[in-house]
């Protein structure tokens, strides 16, 4: 409860103060919330599934605002909560947007939380669009042509994804027992499998767009390239585990009945995704470009992870979907500095920019390997998970997914390459304390779950039993 | 009754002591008479109020006021007050257009409260006669006469085919009340076999093809974009909410009343209901003018309501005040607004928008939560309202919540046009907003009724 509605106090306190906030404070408002999660983990524990925190009447008697905590939601705030610290640090420009986009990101961060922790599916649904209204008008703040075309894009993909969302929401709320929209009585909600493959259409249509996953993700490059960088690294860091979250917490259990047809279509789009975000990062010369295809290549992987609905799929999941948030943040950090200092970001016009601040190289290096998936930074135990699980699944996929291995050392490397090495006229100023602590954030991440991944597994183990418990009692039930 | 009587009154004192004077002098009283008369209504929304008189020797009831009633009152009431208000600086035309609006507004009282088709019929000329002369009160305006003579052959029009149906059902049932005409068709629905007689369905048809044109709906709405555009602002503002809510109760009361007979009427109802929803949002689609957008929303609004038609048994009254709050609320915002706007720039399309994010942020801020409410996005009035209407309907309608779905996406379209001119437009002109504390209370209580309806349903009804 408080995690949701601090932040958004922050936000109005950050718009009434206006220029005179100072970075550091709203940098402090938005990491009260971790320590109110760190509150949480003492409390609640992560064992005994989703236990309820706050439960209060809210659009109607059974339509309440109801807030639980598991490892799940727990992996979640932490990501989130961490995140946005390292956003407001190091990605806000001091520039004529500065309050306004610190504002809106404090929002964000109350929307996300609620996000995380509804346990009431119109709750979930209305977070889940008042998570989409700061992004797009952070989105807003960019310049150029073709400004509002992009972001309407990016809008109304989400938008008709959640429309299809709220409907098979009302379809099982007008199904359930006792017309509630509680998590408990829409899972117990019994479909027939047409029925399912409606609802099940609806809900995962949402997360789809929102992941993205191939057919879908045409909004993605556009809108990641052209906003603002703290809103490229609450879209990939933040917005896009969603989607991912949506998938293990509302798809899986709400819609099993549906699992058995959407399974290797997704999977296949996934896989498919996979390479094509790969190949087409090879090609990119704008920085910020190639990583938004790296993230739709990482990103599709996971999702092809949940739908094997393997123990090693469902736990990768989570602990790929923490470190592509810091991943991806980290890199578009990078960037973004790289931006800041040389006015670019075209590979082309870069390079040599190692030679004046090795203290940068080291951090860049670290989140690169960490991205690349090598062994002891963050992105190797995920992955491997990952691609074990979809091998378990089929392995002429997994071969296929498995090129991306190759395909990411090949982009990243090329990225810090053409921009770090070599010969060039631009450098990069020396790091200011905040840029340096959102770094240091960002490495204890990378360092610290390549070596003691099992942290993160342990916490969300509990969760992952239970949905998988769910999903295999109702396909047995089916076959 | 009391809202009805503190109007009327008041209006009559506006209009001879307002007698060529300024119109700003007596803005105030207007408002405070109207805020005086909706706390009223809703102090007293607990009691019975009946108005009855003899109709050839037999007792008839006319209008009676119950809560319901009360609580619509109570609405129409203060959204009136809120257009003075919000309007009260421009276009300082004259005291006699406030007493104008105030008849108006009786009318529309009558409309909400009548038990008798006579009541209905006058309630409808009480509020259409004053509109006509408020519509062309800009006399310098060609578009404002062409809106008052389009608006008047409309409403003369609708009316003579309202009153042909009421006609009919007198024929097909022997009475005019609201209580003794359902119950002759609804009697021989229950026997079965029994046809229900070509009058009473023939009387249904045109009695709400009379009241479709009053609420703007598809295939009537032909003239709202065209008078709504030349008609002054706060005549615009007037006609989107207060007509067209007011039309709706009773339109409601009026099918409600053949409850019984529902599957006569529901099906071309449904049909209507989807085409006005599409035909509203893809018509905004094209248009350059903002009150022509907004006019386009109203229809398509209107076709949201009539899903609420159709899913209308008297118990679950409450969505149709709720959605209709929201909705004016929604639209005196973005509509003063805009008039602020076009006050400045003389301009009326979305440019009078531009850059306004920059210049004045407040009045953004009220602008975006005005626009999201009426798109029906979270955290919002018009979110909850939507959700309310569109759960109750899904299990009668589920192909007309459909299409409402994909009528709310459509609909982010247009509305975000706002949002392109006020935050990506560059503009040199100097903007200057007054009554910046209205808009922001007013986008408050639009994001109150978002946050917590339940709370401020309970607190009403």
């Amino acid at each position: 409860m408080e995690v949701i509605i601090i932040p958004i106090i922050a936000s109005l306190v950050v718009i009434a103060m206006g220029k005179r906030i100072p970075m550091w404070l709203s940098a402090l408002f938005s990491l009260l919330p971790i320590l109110l999660v760190g509150k949480y983990f003492q409390q609640m524990g992560v064992e005994g599934g989703w236990k309820t925190i706050f439960d209060q009447p809210w659009i109607s008697d059974n339509i309440r605002f109801t807030v639980g905590f598991d490892g799940l939601t727990g992996i979640l705030l932490i990501l989130t909560n961490a995140l946005v610290p390292v956003i407001i640090l190091g990605g806000i420009r001091n520039d004529e947007n500065r309050v306004k986009i610190t504002a809106l990101t404090l929002f964000m961060q109350g929307a996300l939380n609620g996000v995380f922790m509804a346990q009431d599916g119109l709750m979930f649904y209305i977070f889940w669009e008042l998570a989409l209204i700061p992004i797009y008008f952070i989105t807003l703040t960019m310049s150029g042509v073709d400004a509002f075309k992009i972001t309407l894009r990016f809008f109304l993909y989400t938008f008709i994804g959640s429309l299809a969302m709220l409907a098979s929401l009302i379809y099982l709320f007008l199904h359930t027992a006792n017309y509630s929209f509680a998590f408990e009585s829409l899972r117990a909600v019994e479909l027939s499998h047409t029925e399912s493959l409606f609802v099940g259409g609806g809900i995962l249509l949402a997360f789809l767009v929102k992941i993205p996953v191939l057919p879908f993700h045409s909004w993605q490059a556009d809108t990641y390239t052209n906003t603002p960088a703290a809103g490229t690294m609450l879209l990939s860091g933040i917005m896009l585990k969603m989607g991912l979250y949506g998938l293990l917490r509302w798809f899986l259990p709400l819609a099993p009945e549906s699992i058995e047809f959407y399974q290797p279509w997704v999977i296949g789009l996934s896989v498919a995704g996979v390479l094509y975000g790969a190949l087409i990062a090879i090609r990119q010369k704008d920085m910020k470009r190639l990583v938004a295809f790296s993230s739709l290549s990482h990103v599709a992987l996971i999702a092809a992870g949940i739908f094997t609905l393997t123990d090693a799929g469902l736990e990768g999941s989570v602990l790929q979907m923490f470190v592509h948030g810091i991943n991806a943040v980290g890199l578009f950090l990078v960037i973004e500095i790289i931006e800041r200092s040389t006015g670019t970001r075209i590979l082309g016009e870069l390079g040599g920019l190692a030679k004046n601040n090795r203290l940068f190289m080291v951090f860049f290096m670290l989140i690169a390997l960490g991205t690349v998936a090598v062994p002891f930074t963050n992105g190797f135990p995920g992955e491997l998970l990952l691609l074990k699980s979809v091998y378990t699944y089929n392995h002429n996929l997994a071969l296929m997914a498995g090129l991306t291995i190759i395909f990411c050392a090949v982009y990243i490397f090329r990225m810090v390459q053409f921009s770090m090495f070599g010969e060039g006229t631009g450098s990069v100023a020396a790091l200011k304390w905040n840029e340096i602590l959102a770094f240091l954030i960002l490495i204890v991440g990378v360092i610290g779950i390549g070596f003691m991944p099992q942290l993160i597994i342990d916490i969300v183990h509990n969760s992952i039993v239970q949905i998988g418990q769910w999903v295999s009692e109702a396909r047995g039930v089916m076959s | 009754m009391i809202a009805l009587f503190v109007t009327f009154f008041s209006a009559v004192i506006l209009l001879f002591a307002g007698l060529n004077k300024k119109e700003s002098a007596f803005s105030l009283f207007a408002v405070v008479s109207l805020f005086v008369s909706a706390a009223l209504s809703f102090a007293c929304a607990n009691q019975m109020v009946s108005f009855g008189m003899l109709e050839s020797w037999v007792p008839a009831n006319m209008m009676s006021f119950g809560k319901e009633q009360h609580l619509f009152a109570a609405l129409l009431a203060f959204i009136t007050g809120f257009v003075i208000l919000m309007f009260r600086e421009n276009e300082n035309l004259g005291t006699d257009q406030l007493g104008l609006m105030m008849f108006s507004l009786c009318g529309a009282y009558m409309m909400v409260s009548y038990e008798h088709l006579v009541m209905l019929f006058l309630g409808i000329e009480v509020l259409s006669i004053p509109l006509f002369v408020l519509a062309g009160a800009n006399k310098q305006n060609l578009a404002s006469n062409e809106a008052s003579l389009k608006y008047f052959l409309m409403g003369a029009f609708s009316t003579g085919i309202f009153l042909l149906g009421t006609a009919f059902i007198y024929g097909g049932t022997g009475s005019l009340e609201l209580e003794m005409m359902g119950i002759k068709p609804s009697f021989m629905h229950a026997m079965k076999g029994m046809p229900i007689p070509v009058l009473i369905n023939a009387g249904i048809i045109l009695m709400s093809v009379g009241l479709l044109f009053k609420v703007a709906a598809a295939p009537f709405h032909f003239w709202a974009p065209d008078v709504y555009e030349g008609s002054p602002n706060r005549t615009t503002v007037f006609m989107a909410t207060i007509v067209k809510v007011a039309a709706f109760v009773a339109f409601y009361r009026l099918l409600n009343t053949f409850g019984g007979i529902k599957d006569s009427w529901a099906s071309w109802l449904t049909v209507l209901g989807g085409m006005t929803i599409l035909w509203g949002n893809l018509a905004a689609l094209g248009q350059k003018s903002v009150k022509r957008t907004l006019a386009f929303s109203s229809i398509a609004h209107a076709g949201y309501l009539v899903m609420f038609l159709l899913i209308a048994d008297g118990t679950n009254t409450w969505i149709l005040w709720f959605y209709g709050f929201s909705y004016a609320i929604a639209s005196v915002l973005v509509f003063s607004i805009a008039n602020q706007a076009y006050q400045q720039t003389g301009d009326f399309s979305f440019d009078a928008f531009n850059g306004i994010a920059k210049k004045c942020p407040i009045v953004a801020v009220a602008l975006v939560i005005g626009v999201l409410s009426m798109a029906g996005i979270p955290i919002s009035a018009g979110f909850n309202a939507k959700f309310y209407l569109f759960s109750f309907a899904w299990q009668h309608t589920p192909w007309l919540v459909g299409i409402g779905l994909l009528g709310s996406a459509i609909s982010v379209g247009y509305y975000f046009k706002f949002f392109k001119h006020a935050f990506l437009k560059e503009s040199n002109n100097e903007m200057q907003f007054v009554d910046r504390g209205l808009l922001i209370s007013l986008a408050l209580i639009i994001v109150a009724l978002g946050a917590m309806p339940w709370a401020i349903l309970n607190l009403v009804f």
